[in-house]
């Protein structure tokens, strides 16, 4: 079976240079059967890499622990689920793991548009290929999954060795969360590839109009969606196995996956000036362009060794072939638009400083700013050591520093941007539209002062948080009436036909609503306490409105590992209200240890306690607990972006209507097939 | 089986923590860093507690910890030399962005499209092509 996996790599590769010089000769010659084996050499990639990963994945669950990464990764006792998520827990596994979920998307891109587009696939074909040949140099020459143990006998000879057990999956990652979190970070990493292909493609065979745009668009939002719950879930992770009380500590890789996450964000709104207007093409391009070199980055950074973090694989010789790949990705899009760019030209003026434009262009400003800063932040070590010759740290305190006020500035163009018009907003229509949000902020900030919320930047979200939602209820609010008064019904159904004709708007206020709730989580943070204490069983510990008793301290075997676990009794408010059992495991296959941290979670705060080990003087057991308000909204303001995320990936009802109508037999008139007041919004 | 060290801290030895590192290599803020049988934090945390405890100044204390572990003991890059750029570099990006983006604005403010142009000849009317192409515009930038 390796052999299998590693001649479907082989082929893989050769299928992806045809490909790439098929699909060249065909843009020159134009073709027909030329672009159309360069697109099935393109599909056999896809199909050769998935099974590559089909015979890693079988190598793993029939434990064949003469590959070095099974055993590195792997052992007998060890769970099949996590046999599988072992294929992503290690630098060669996840390069190929990254090539197969790249594969999916080109394959489903060059499968969808296989008799569409034909001025433009042939150039998306080929930059597809081109992502994916990287990727299989890596997996067939670099970073091999298949490398099979050997060792030097007598004579020099080399033998093939297969060892009894492997060392098993790390305790960090035999966790739920760290086994979906990578899947969906590397499907947004991934993900951007598309929306870059077809921008680079554009832009190369100066494609007319916005259609790249149309096309790319729902890629966009799904990579994006990707790389959201990636992010949080690996947030969450952090918070519930870590055991430092936290989920965000702006570690190097958090901050990798942030960057094109922020890039990204930026290029769905400003994409909309393009659309509407036929603006910011430069912009739009660039931000694509820019957003796929972050995507690389990030993964250089993971994987290169050139800054320490906890999260990251361990040092190896891959980081000079990404550095290789961004210097020629940057240097393609770079004479792509010094070539090119008079194509990117602007048709639209900007009509007044008040206005959805202008909004969209500080938007991307306060986005980018915020993308800048966590880079800089994440390099300037390696920069400072390079120039001065000393080392620094750039911590969670300088990151918080900086960007809690550019993430305040981003939470108040959220709420202003949907409420201005397109080309000039009146002053009345601003007095209209924000009064009564903006009152509404400031009377909550009012009643939040006293009650406790002294911190300014605590403060200035809450206001902001009530005005962004305020700003969106509104919007609801108003759309709903206007269709109640046409079709009658109630109000909530309205709002419900609102959306459903509009997906894409309404989705994206959802998606906002989303972010607000995750602001007011991220706003607890400045109300955090911590109270760490020697426990004896029958001693107690006062937290908050907590009260935690120490029942009992015991060691406990699990499958694969063995506990030390207290039990305590949680008391809030006096009555008793759950137990906990924070415990330390040390696996026997690896002899790692890990934590499990005893969260009770409710809307208002978290408690979070964790079992610190053994105090050396009376070897008691030591309590760290947490009490961490309004965590909860994070991750439900997760749920939320993603919900609102589908929902603006649904087609409009009207879109719907009217393709269906498409469907079925030509109707004598126009008028027939449109219903009156539908308009197709012509996306995708 | 799993040592630990750390007493409960007060209140000032947790906002002084904060300004320093964990020298493990783990990347965590002092006060954060509780990884199992972390060879520095704890250690650390002692040392920081027994020196607050004893009323040494905070300026003292964290130079005496950036004597024995060097500056990347520091959390936050010290605001001198050539560090200082890490704290300027974001607003120097801010402002930047600003310039070019109220650059952009009035460049569009300043550019009148051939579309905006008077027409010369005002008794002529629109072409249907015309009219369906404004018509069209109009129904994409009002749409949202």
């Amino acid at each position: 079976m390796d052999l299998f996996g590693s001649f479907a790599l082989l082929l893989a590769f050769i299928c992806a240079i045809y490909a790439i010089a098929g699909g060249i000769l065909a843009i020159r010659t134009r073709n027909p059967f030329l672009i159309k084996s360069a697109r099935n050499a393109g599909i056999a990639v896809c199909a050769l890499i998935f099974l590559a990963v089909a015979s890693l994945v079988y190598l793993f669950l029939s434990d064949n622990f003469s590959i070095a990464y099974v055993v590195q990764h792997s052992s007998r006792l060890q769970p099949s689920f996590l046999k599988i998520a072992a294929l992503w827990s290690g630098q060669e596994g996840s390069l190929l793991f990254w090539s197969l979920l790249l594969s999916i998307y080109v394959f489903s891109v060059l499968w969808s548009y296989r008799d569409k587009h034909p001025e433009l696939m042939p150039y998306v074909g080929v930059i597809l290929a081109s992502v994916q040949l990287f990727f299989l140099i890596l997996n067939n020459f670099i970073a091999n999954p298949f490398k099979l143990i050997g060792t030097v006998g007598p004579g020099g000879v080399l033998s093939w060795i297969t060892q009894p057990d492997g060392r098993g999956l790390t305790p960090l990652l035999q966790y739920p969360e760290m086994i979906i979190h990578p899947p969906m970070l590397y499907s947004g990493y991934t993900g951007f590839t598309i929306p870059f292909a077809f921008a680079l493609a554009a832009l190369i065979g100066r494609y007319p109009g916005e259609k790249w745009i149309h096309l790319t668009r729902r890629w966009t939002m799904i990579a994006w969606c990707f790389q959201s719950v990636g992010i949080l879930l690996g947030a969450h992770w952090a918070y519930a196995v870590l055991g430092w009380g936290g989920y965000w500590s702006w570690d190097p890789v958090e901050n990798a996956s942030l960057m094109p996450w922020l890039t990204g964000t930026a290029f769905l709104h400003s994409v909309m000036m393009q659309e509407k207007r036929g603006m910011m093409k430069v912009w739009n391009v660039w931000l694509v362009f820019i957003t796929f070199l972050l995507c690389i980055f990030g993964t250089f950074l993971t994987r290169s060794g050139v800054i320490s973090s906890v999260h990251a694989f361990a040092q190896s010789d891959i980081g000079p072939w990404f550095v290789g790949f961004l210097i020629v990705i940057l240097s393609v899009c770079t004479l792509a638009f010094l070539k090119n760019r008079d194509y990117l030209k602007s048709d639209n003026s900007l009509d007044s400083m008040i206005s959805r434009e202008s909004s969209f262009l500080f938007n991307n400003l306060i986005l980018l700013v915020a993308c800048v800063a966590v880079l800089s932040g994440t390099v300037f070590p390696v920069l400072s050591e390079w120039a001065t010759g000393q080392k620094i740290s750039v911590g969670a305190p300088f990151f918080n520093r900086i960007n809690i006020p550019i993430g305040l500035m981003l939470l108040f163009l959220t709420g202003v941007g949907p409420l201005l018009a397109w080309r000039r907003t009146s002053a009345d229509s601003l007095k209209r539209n924000f009064g009564m949000p903006m009152a509404g902020g400031l009377i909550a900030g009012a009643i939040a002062w006293p009650l406790g919320c002294k911190d300014l930047f605590s403060l200035a979200c809450v206001i902001l948080s009530v005005f962004v939602t305020l700003t969106i209820v509104l919007e609801f609010y108003r759309g709903a009436k206007v269709i109640r008064a046409r079709a009658g019904g109630n109000l909530l159904s309205s709002a419900v036909q609102l959306t459903l004709r509009n997906t894409r708007r309404y989705g994206g206020y959802v998606v906002h609503f989303g972010i607000v709730l995750v602001f007011i989580g991220i706003s607890g943070q400045a109300f955090n306490q911590d109270k760490q204490m020697e426990m004896s069983p029958g001693s107690s510990m006062q937290i908050g409105r907590y009260t935690l008793f120490c029942q009992l301290f015991e060691n406990v075997p699990g499958p694969n590992y063995t506990s030390e676990r207290v039990s305590i009794d949680v008391e809030r408010d006096g009555k008793q209200v759950m137990m906990l059992y924070p415990e330390k495991r040390i696996y026997g296959d690896s002899d790692e240890a890990g934590t499990m941290v005893a969260i009770s979670s409710t809307p208002r705060e978290d408690l979070y306690v964790v079992y610190a080990g053994r105090s050396p003087q009376s070897d008691k057991p030591v309590i760290h607990a947490y009490l961490n308000p309004l965590v909860k909204w994070v991750w439900f303001g997760g749920v939320v972006v993603v919900l609102g995320t589908i929902l603006a990936l649904i087609p409009n009802r009207a879109a719907a209507i009217i393709m269906q109508a498409a469907k079925q037999p030509a109707p004598a008139t126009a008028e027939q097939a449109i219903p009156a007041g539908v308009h197709y919004d012509g996306s995708d | 089986m799993f040592p630990v060290a750390r007493a409960q801290q007060t209140d000032h030895a947790k906002k002084l923590g904060l300004k320093l590192m964990c020298m493990c290599g783990c990347g965590q803020v002092l006060v954060q860093c509780n990884h199992i049988n972390c060879p520095s934090s704890a250690p650390m945390l002692k040392e920081l507690d027994d020196r607050i405890a004893r009323g040494e100044p905070d300026d003292l204390v964290v130079q005496d910890f950036i004597q024995e572990y060097g500056v990347a003991v520091l959390s936050s890059p010290p605001n001198k030399g050539f560090n200082r750029v890490a704290w300027i570099f974001p607003g120097f990006a801010f402002a930047a962005g600003l310039g070019i983006v109220l650059l952009v604005i009035l460049h569009w403010r300043r550019r009148v499209p051939a579309a905006q142009q008077p027409v010369p000849n005002r008794k002529k009317t629109a072409s249907p092509e015309m009219l369906a192409r404004v018509r069209d515009q109009a129904d994409r930038e009002t749409e949202e």
